[in-house]
């Protein structure tokens, strides 16, 4: 079973979010494309970025990436490394992360974890489809570990 | 096809105070039983077969041919003629004043109406109530008190777009549509913050008058654009803040989501203003010193809106998470509100306008109570 941040871990993420069809419906349809970067200590990356994209109520790419730009994604989510795995560790334990965790609560301190756009329009995608990414996530409580 | 059985039929017209006359039309009609048909002549572009995308049917997939030209200028005939439709001369006016595309139109409004029809949601639903837990005193007050206040914002956020909803030319039913439904948020909002408030053992708290005074100045904004500019843009900005303030604050679940949810339908209000903003400079870049002007104002009805406790103490109270904490809460509430700035002003430059040297919010409050 490939591990986060790894493109496989996300692509089972989005076979979840298919089989699960009416909750992400209810929710209501995602047109977003974001990275998601893992970072260390030293403000470097650990680990490949990745790109995601949702075109609707499923997750239509989870790629490696070289190169950010070429990908032109919405925001990336930055995270340091214990931030995500104590936020997918409270997941799997709860099926959500606990309170002040979540991905908007994190982005809105902005320490542990934020966002970096070149256009504030598009970054506030986060916000608009932000049900969705939360519930996406929350989806990992399922992967077995 | 059986008959219907009206009750008391006979009696019905027995005391009308008008005699209806058919039309010449009508008459004909019953008289030779040939239909006129002539309508079947008049019509807009005819073949059109719009086909829809892999989510369906939406506004954008009809946007094409003639239909999907939105014209500068709204028809003279300020009717409720649909745009492409056949014209006859006699429509009576509905008198709208709004009819420059410039002044209402951005191009993101048919992706955030259809976003909003699907992303609805109810507060009866999708808020599970029945996790609400008894909170301390202290804690129970602010959130109420906070919900009174949001409740007194959502009503304006509701009335102040539709004021001008009914003036805007039928030509532009894309912008009328988008405001459709940030009335239908609004109203979302406005019930989930008051259920809110009677669902854990508080209440509603106080109306504020300075907030209220400071909020009416955006519902008598003198044209649209300048409504835009203060609600849109600014007001819904800093609104967008606090509902994602909220999710982070909440004591409960329950908060969180009511709070996470609001926050969505927020981000697509602020997503027109910023485009909207956007067009209309592009298009009259001269309008960028009235935009200043407005911004001025609403810069200074925010700074107001802040000023006064029953609106800046729950909010350190539940950022701290109690009144023990007060000051971990201020001190939290300064951190924010830099954010907030930052946002704004980024909203700004993506809008294309210089606000940085005009603006008159602090970057950081602190320096407000220096020397
Ligand atoms: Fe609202
Ligand atoms: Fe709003």
């Amino acid at each position: 079973m490939a591990a986060f941040p790894d493109p496989q871990w996300f692509a089972a993420l989005g076979r979840l979010m298919e089989a699960e069809g009416e909750l992400f419906r209810r929710l209501g349809y995602a047109e977003v494309r974001f990275v998601i970067k893992v970072i260390g200590e030293n403000d470097d990356p650990v680990a490949p970025l990745v790109g995601l994209e949702f075109d609707g109520y499923r997750l239509a790419r989870a790629v490696q990436l070289d190169d950010t730009a070429a990908f032109d994604p919405d925001f990336v989510i930055c995270g340091r490394r214990p931030v995500w795995d104590r936020m997918l560790a409270e997941i799997a334990r709860g099926g959500r992360p606990e309170l002040r965790h979540t991905l908007s609560s994190l982005a809105l301190v902005g320490d542990e974890l934020w966002l970096e756009s070149t256009d504030q329009l598009r970054e506030d995608k986060f916000f608009r489809f932000n049900q969705t990414l939360q519930e996406f996530f929350n989806l990992s409580a399922r992967l077995s570990r | 096809m059986p008959t219907v059985q009206i009750k008391d039929e006979a009696r019905i017209g027995s005391e009308a105070r008008y005699k209806y006359e058919p039309s010449a039309y009508l008459q004909k009609l019953y008289h030779s039983g040939t239909p006129d048909l002539g309508w079947m002549n008049q019509h807009g572009e005819w073949g059109v077969h719009a086909r829809p995308g892999n989510l369906g049917l939406r506004l954008k997939d009809i946007e094409i041919g003639t239909y999907g030209v939105v014209p500068e200028k709204g028809g003279d005939h300020l009717s409720m003629a649909p745009r492409g439709a056949a014209l006859p001369s006699d429509l009576p006016s509905l008198g709208f004043t709004v009819n420059q595309k410039a002044e209402c139109w951005a191009d993101n409004v048919m992706e955030l109406y259809e976003e909003a029809v699907a992303r609805q949601w109810s507060s009866a639903r999708d808020i599970p109530w029945h996790e609400l837990k008894p909170l301390p005193d202290d804690l129970e007050r602010a959130m109420c008190q906070l919900c009174t206040f949001l409740t007194e914002v959502e009503f304006i956020a509701a009335d102040a777009p539709t004021r001008w909803m009914s003036r805007i030319n039928q030509d532009f039913l894309e912008v009328k549509l988008f405001l459709a439904t940030q009335a239908m948020d609004e109203a979302r909002h406005t019930e989930v913050f008051r259920k809110r408030a009677l669902a854990n053992g508080g209440g509603l708290g106080v109306a504020s008058p300075p907030s209220e005074w400071s909020l009416k100045k955006i519902f008598d904004s003198p044209n649209f654009s300048a409504q835009t500019a203060r609600l849109h843009l600014l007001g819904e900005g800093f609104v967008l803040t606090m509902f994602r303030q909220g999710e982070f604050l909440a004591p409960t679940r329950v908060d969180q989501e009511i709070f996470r949810r609001c926050m969505q339908d927020e981000s697509r209000h602020v997503g027109y203003g910023t485009v909207h903003l956007r067009e209309q400079l592009k298009s009259r870049p001269e309008l960028a010193a009235e935009i200043h002007n407005e911004l001025d104002d609403a810069e200074k009805i925010l700074l107001q809106l802040f000023g006064v406790p029953e609106q800046v103490e729950p909010m350190a109270i539940l950022m701290g998470g109690g009144l023990d904490h007060f000051d971990k809460g201020m001190e939290l509430q300064g951190q924010l509100w830099r954010r907030i700035v930052n946002e704004y002003l980024q909203r700004c430059d993506s809008a294309g306008l210089d606000r940085r040297p005009r603006c008159l919010l602090p970057t950081d409050f602190n320096k407000f109570f220096e020397g």
